[in-house]
């Protein structure tokens, strides 16, 4: 089939719109910093989304569970051992990103007889300063996208632009404290979530306004059926490990 | 054509589920566990003759363990080093206590932690207690050889917190292994090392005679009769330390307890040593 390149442009087109398809309706993941930290919040519907994957790595995705705990033990394989033979300050996210992850989705994605991953993966590192904390994002195919202060993961671009948009409207304030960056997630997942819900010609219209009491009606809807996920990784924490998951008290208590 | 994903990385990492198995993953990853040295180099046969130069111990207290080692290293005769750490924290509710080849001692440990680390990241859930216990009884036994060979023979006392432990009880727990790798419980006290024989029979003194029962010191208590253990240890064996006043190096003491591991501050230490010793001139 690669001796025909338009067939293998075809199949490979064939293959995003597979994966895209598949992902459209994955519940999105928000990461933002806040004044201690960095935190990812979903609401998932009984499967674990957020892990820890070392010392200050935290992994959420969306996709087929499959394939998340495929590409999820690969990241954590290869930071523990990196960990353990150099020491663990070595294992850095932009390594584990650029020399395991993103060339092994890439590889998956274009290898168009083999299986194709579906996942859109986002991962968090906290730096030894505030200006040091790292989100990045990678997609089925491969490419990577960086940002530090929030980010979000959503089943098609338009919902993540619109749910950016949101987060780049609602809040310039990156001192925030941890409750102010529960509310502010779940109501960008809230966001993501409308958008997800409507035909892909209209999640792209401009016309992306949700007012506050639509998405907590969002949100509680979501949470009849499922539950609000939230790690973080914490400067404060004792250790070396300053990833924990939040308790579902702790959860309730930032809510409005 | 190739359907196999080529797409994860070589020498296992990826490739194989470990199911949380550390040293599985190390195994694959083709890091080098063992020294296999020639055997000429076998100097003692079949004799396991233990090279322990120190002084640890574990007791039971009112809130949980307390663990202690001196600072001492030694090779034959000579002091090489006064700040040595023997009491390491593993995860946030155990310790490991070395005696023995200080570099596979601090090997397994550094194994062992990794190893809790892993199983919580990849199976998403703490390890057991017993699971605990079994891994590292299979490092000590995988250490076997060097143990033999009279050269990196290790014998630790690991101490932990068990949290799923009543509400009226106390959760912390002493166990310790035997050169092959076989763990037993000692309930309140346990001591390793080359010094431990000179304590060993004050421990079970205190403990079954003392004023009042190890197991109901308190904090304060514990550390006054630790240290004066450690000292009556360094007075009889050469290859541990008493405490260096003019230095100020003191030996390093742990509690595990419900909330985590903590290190008794040299401050604290100082104050009790004032109340170990009070009519010693130069303590």
């Amino acid at each position: 089939m690669r001796d025909e390149p338009y067939r293998w442009i075809e199949a490979i087109q064939d293959r995003r719109d597979y994966i895209e398809d598949q992902l459209r309706v994955g519940s999105p993941v928000v990461g933002l910093t806040y004044d201690e930290g960095m935190v990812l919040l979903t609401i998932g519907r009984g499967q674990r989304k957020i892990f820890e994957v070392h010392d200050r790595i935290a992994l959420s995705a969306i996709g087929h569970p499959a394939d998340i705990e495929r590409l999820r033990m690969l990241v954590t394989d290869t930071a523990s051992v990196q960990g353990f033979q150099n020491a663990t300050e070595d294992v850095n996210l932009h390594r584990l990103t650029n020399f395991v992850l993103a060339h092994t989705f890439k590889q998956a994605f274009e290898s168009i007889v083999g299986e194709a991953y579906i996942i859109k993966m986002l991962l968090a590192e906290l730096g030894s300063t505030d200006d040091k904390n790292r989100f990045t994002c990678i997609n089925y195919d491969g490419n990577v996208r960086t940002e530090t202060t929030s980010t979000v993961i959503g089943g098609t671009e338009a919902i993540e632009t619109g749910m950016q948009n949101y987060l780049a409207t609602a809040s310039t304030d990156t001192d925030r404290d941890l409750t102010a960056a529960l509310q502010l997630g779940l109501e960008a997942w809230a966001v993501g979530k409308e958008l997800s819900s409507r035909e892909p010609e209209e999640a792209e219209s401009e016309e992306t306004q949700i007012d506050t009491a639509q998405m907590h009606e969002i949100i509680d809807t979501a949470r009849e059926d499922g539950e609000i996920e939230a790690g973080i990784l914490e400067i404060t924490q004792r250790g070396t490990g300053k990833f924990r998951l939040l308790t579902s008290q702790e959860i309730e208590a930032a809510l409005p | 054509m190739n359907q196999e994903p080529k797409n994860l990385t070589p020498s296992g990492v990826g490739v194989i589920n470990h199911k949380g198995d550390f040293l599985s993953l190390l195994k694959h990853a083709n890091y080098p566990l063992k020294i296999d040295l020639p055997s000429e180099t076998t100097k003692h046969g079949g004799d396991i003759e233990i090279a322990h130069s120190t002084t640890v111990v574990a007791v039971r207290y009112r809130d949980g363990v307390m663990i202690a080692g001196d600072r001492r290293a030694t090779a034959g005769t000579s002091v090489i080093y006064d700040r040595a750490e023997k009491v390491l924290q593993i995860d946030k509710h155990s310790v490991l206590a070395i005696s023995g080849s200080p570099a596979i001692a601090y090997e397994i440990a550094r194994i062992l932690e990794h190893s809790f680390q892993y199983f919580r990241r990849s199976q998403l859930q703490e390890l057991s207690l017993e699971g605990k216990l079994r891994m590292l009884s299979r490092l000590i036994r995988e250490n076997l050889p060097m143990a033999l060979q009279g050269i990196g023979g290790v014998i630790p006392i690991f101490a932990l917190y068990d949290l799923n432990a009543a509400d009226d009880e106390n959760g912390g727990k002493i166990f310790f292994y035997d050169a092959l790798g076989a763990h037993f419980e000692n309930v309140n006290f346990a001591t390793t090392g080359s010094g431990s024989i000179w304590i060993r029979g004050v421990l079970r003194y205190l403990s079954r005679f003392g004023d009042a029962p190890l197991q109901e010191m308190d904090v304060q208590q514990a550390t006054i009769n630790i240290l004066r253990l450690l000292d009556t240890a360094s007075e009889y064996d050469a290859a541990t330390s008493g405490y260096n006043a003019q230095a100020e190096i003191f030996p390093n003491i742990k509690t595990v307890t419900s909330t985590g591991v903590e290190d008794i501050a040299d401050d604290e230490l100082k104050a009790c040593y004032a109340e170990a010793q009070p009519d010693a001139e130069t303590v």
